[in-house]
């Protein structure tokens, strides 16, 4: 990250390129092998299994994602640079998009295994729960932001903000999940990925998809970076537009 | 200055304002007092489960805190005082200092309205020395991330109504393993079997707090 946050525009468009071919090709390929290809059916589970090429890749995205904005977060307290609280801001709202779409597809694939012959979408599920939990959190993080005016003052506090909530967040992804009785696989005695519940013929559409949708998180977030960086530089005055770039030792 | 010497005078200068006004806590006091005369209008006569006790006492704890330590940070903005202090003491001394003074408001709320609910749902505990744990180590995590929180949130315009949106759902660890140490204390049983809430108690006081030491820094320099 840090190479490229060093060029004028903070994303390397050969590498851009490249990754969107990829990703291009491969979510592609992902969809038709996920809708039609073969899958073992397993009870409960069924056809319902190949929600697993999306609804996990989706969490690994939120993970990067929240795992990227807090990095930016530690570098912006650090040194100031502006370019690393847009950064935050924007691997933010990557989370939250992704976190988003996990819920939804989790909610999906709940509904036909968990709950299914009643009716019910949501049921109180601790990783359900502490995952829209941790969305209520980086909503607050935009409202705080919000709430600020000048922006040395909103980058720092949103910043902190940022870092107080990811110390708060394996309590609630990793230690209340696993005190609880869950249905998650990753819960109270059912390991998430063994043997039993990822069969060796989904791996080869389960590894691409997760490769895939980071891809596509950082293609969504590189370009959310380019977009409001060019913002910041239209709307400061001329002096101090983002034009050199090489913010990262002067400040 | 030395450095507990100065937490110790800004929290003797919190304590002393706050006696002279009593804002903060009659504002605590009398929040938590109104919510759970409403609980126990709401609930009537019947007995409820310890579950659902417990988590009404939480949830009026954690509320009366959102709303009423707000205050101490952005009085300081207020009153002109902030340049002050960060002139004359280091940032961990006012956060030592605030932390202090907010703990002993927490510790009051948390008396008097457990005290009042006991009282007004007529619920007896099982394992007082569950139930005091328990709070105690709550009433510690909650102080440390509302003492943070409230120090963002002074440094914002909007003011009021944001510590509640913030705090809350970085809260749910506290008031999910709150509640179920609190529950099995009312319940009676021992202290082996809340050892899961405990320890996550622990760990949530510990790690906020260590977090909020190390980046109080960034919210108190201009």
């Amino acid at each position: 990250m840090s190479s490229s946050s060093q060029t004028a525009l903070p994303v390397n468009r050969r590498l851009y390129r490249g990754v969107r071919g990829l990703v291009v090709v491969v979510l592609t390929g992902v969809i038709i092998a996920g809708f039609v290809g073969e899958i073992p059916q397993l009870d409960i589970l069924e056809q319902s299994a190949r929600n697993l090429y999306f609804h996990v890749p989706m969490w690994f995205s939120l993970m990067a994602a929240t795992i990227v904005s807090a990095y930016h977060s530690a570098h912006y307290l650090r040194r100031g640079n502006r370019v690393r609280d847009l950064r935050a801001r924007e691997a933010a709202r990557i989370a939250l998009i992704f976190g988003g779409l996990g819920i939804v597809t989790g909610m999906v694939w709940a509904r036909f295994t968990w709950y299914e012959g009643t009716g019910v979408w949501w049921n109180f599920d601790p990783k359900q729960s502490m995952a829209a939990v941790l969305l209520l959190i980086y909503g607050g993080y935009f409202v705080l932001r919000d709430a600020i005016d000048a922006p040395e003052a909103r980058g720092r506090i949103a910043a902190v903000y940022n870092l107080f909530a990811v110390v708060t967040m394996p309590f609630l992804l990793y230690i209340l999940p696993r005190q609880m009785p869950s249905l998650h696989p990753g819960g109270e005695g059912s390991p998430a990925f063994s043997q039993t519940d990822l069969a060796p013929a989904m791996r080869w559409v389960f590894y691409p998809s997760v490769l895939a949708f980071l891809g596509l998180a950082w293609l969504l977030y590189t370009q959310r970076v380019r977009l409001s960086w060019l913002r910041e530089g239209l709307a400061a005055p001329a002096s101090s537009a983002p034009v050199d770039g090489e913010q990262d030792g002067e400040l | 200055m030395d450095w507990f010497a100065g937490a110790w005078a800004i929290f003797r200068k919190d304590l002393r304002i706050e006696l002279r006004s009593r804002y903060a806590a009659n504002t605590l006091l009398l929040f938590a007092l109104g919510a759970l005369l409403l609980i126990a209008f709401a609930i009537g006569p019947q007995p409820v489960s310890a579950r659902v006790r417990a988590a009404l006492l939480w949830i009026v704890l954690l509320f009366a805190a959102s709303i009423g330590l707000g205050r101490s940070f952005v009085a300081e903005y207020e009153g002109r005082t902030a340049l002050l202090l960060r002139l004359h003491t280091r940032a961990s001394m006012v956060f030592a200092g605030k932390l202090l003074f907010n703990l002993g408001l927490v510790a009051l709320l948390t008396l008097v309205a457990t005290g009042v609910f006991m009282l007004l749902l007529g619920t007896s505990v099982g394992s007082p020395g569950l139930f005091a744990g328990t709070l105690a180590l709550g009433a510690l995590g909650l102080t440390s991330v509302t003492t943070l929180l409230s120090a963002l949130v002074a440094r914002a315009s909007g003011g009021g109504p944001l510590l509640p949106v913030l705090l809350l759902p970085l809260l749910v660890p506290l008031l999910v393993s709150g509640v179920g140490a609190t529950r099995k204390a009312l319940l009676g049983q021992r202290w082996i079997t809340a050892q899961d809430e405990l320890l996550t108690l622990v760990g949530f006081a510990g790690a906020t707090l260590s977090a909020a030491v190390l980046l109080f820094d960034y919210v108190w320099a201009e």
